[in-house]
């Protein structure tokens, strides 16, 4: 470290040397020529002195420099944290599934981002739909959402007396939101027999 | 034992109550209770809701007691009334907790609110974020639909039920077919018979 030191400063007083000689003219200038100052230039130094800092600093200190050397334990523990604590490398998550739906993945136990936005944006639809119906009256009665061409389910009693506050939604009912999860047992066969491909310039 | 059973003394929350949770807020308690009073009536207004999971873990418990004690004492008990009307910022909500939520709820054997845990934006806030809802509301649900889980019993009865059908199907139409091809048989049995018959005659 001590070379260094006395590399940079070699080169540093080199350049100050060079600088107060040949300046910006080439000519050492007038006011550096000051009385009282040791000539560096008339007496130059004896190159078979040993460079020592003891001669240059004298009783002076040096601040805010590394006295010790960290130890191999700390340099690795800064480099990569401790387990347990402040691990730094990157950790893979062992937490992610994929959704049985739409085989989006999702952390374990938190719901699957991709099903959650299609419910939340249809809630919001209805919760905008229901606060417009209900407004700022007493609210006495049950809500039933209906989508476009449903009706009111009927009692046990198979009157239609339910007291209830329909809303209706200007939409069909979305697929993923049916109640009739029964899939068909035999498809029917397809009315079109040609078909034209589109879209092809 | 002439002691008075605790649990009929008070209702018993169906949910795991988790301990108290500094909610900070500039207004200090009351504040913080403010706070939790807007979350329950946004739960009973809108019946589901997402926001933070510590806000809605704390105002679940509250939203729990109020209904489980609107069931327990009808409206007719003033201090129920009270509670109510802390609790419910919009007072149109109180009509709703009593002639809606107590029939929807009362013979309901589990907590009356459930929690789910959202999804968030990676890396995104730290703050986890939760949906809150009642249960009975008419929105679709969150949970997976596992139904269509081929390996649960009805799937599979139901399978073997379409396997069996479809058997009939195509034995009836095997049947139907060989029917068919049979007649088909015969007819060119006939016409070849005749066709034999002229090349005889030519010959
Ligand atoms: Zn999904």
């Amino acid at each position: 470290m001590s070379r260094n030191i006395y590399q940079s400063l070699n080169s540093f007083l080199n350049r100050l040397e060079r600088f107060i000689f040949f300046g910006h003219r080439g000519q050492p200038p007038l006011e550096l020529a000051l009385v009282g100052m040791p000539s560096v230039g008339l007496n130059a130094p004896n190159k078979s002195d040993r460079f020592s800092l003891k001669n240059l600093l004298g009783d002076g200190i040096l601040w805010a420099v590394p006295k010790h050397r960290r130890t191999i334990e700390k340099r690795l523990n800064r480099k990569f944290g401790l387990p347990g604590y402040n691990w730094k490398p990157l950790v893979a998550k062992t937490n992610l599934r994929s959704c049985n739906q739409c085989g989006h993945d999702h952390e374990l136990g938190v719901l699957c981002p991709h099903c959650y936005k299609k419910v939340e944006q249809e809630t919001r639809l209805m919760q905008e739909k229901i606060e417009q119906k209900l407004g700022l009256e007493p609210i006495e009665h049950e809500v039933v959402v209906l989508y476009q061409g449903e009706q009111l389910e009927k009692n046990e009693n198979g009157s239609n007396d339910r007291k209830v506050r329909v809303v209706e939604m200007e939409k069909p009912r979305p697929v993923w939101f049916s109640k009739n999860l029964m899939q068909k047992t035999t498809a029917q066969p397809a009315d079109t027999k040609e078909v034209k491909p589109s879209n092809l310039g | 034992m002439n002691q008075a059973d605790v649990s009929k003394l008070m209702s018993q929350l169906r949910i795991a109550v988790k301990p108290h949770r500094n909610l900070r807020n500039p207004d200090g308690p009351e504040g913080r209770l403010l706070k939790l009073r807007k979350t329950v009536t946004a739960l009973v207004k809108h019946e589901r809701i997402e926001l933070y999971y510590n806000r809605a873990d704390e105002a679940r418990g509250y939203a729990e007691l109020l209904i489980s004690n609107a069931i327990r004492y009808g409206d007719r008990h003033k201090a129920t009334m009270e509670l109510a009307d802390y609790w419910l910022l919009e007072k149109q909500l109180v009509h709703k907790l009593f002639k809606v939520l107590v029939p929807r709820l009362e013979n309901c054997n589990f907590s009356y609110t459930r929690m789910y845990k959202a999804p968030r934006d990676y890396p995104g806030m730290y703050y986890r974020k939760s949906v809150l809802e009642l249960r009975g509301n008419p929105y679709p649900s969150l949970l997976p639909d596992y139904t269509n889980n081929r390996n649960l019993i009805h799937n599979v009865l139901l399978d073997e039920a379409r396997k069996d059908y479809r058997r009939e199907k195509l034995a009836e139409l095997a049947d139907k077919i060989a029917s068919e091809s049979a007649v088909n048989a015969e007819k060119v049995g006939s016409e070849g018979d005749a066709k034999e018959a002229e090349n005889v005659e030519k010959a």
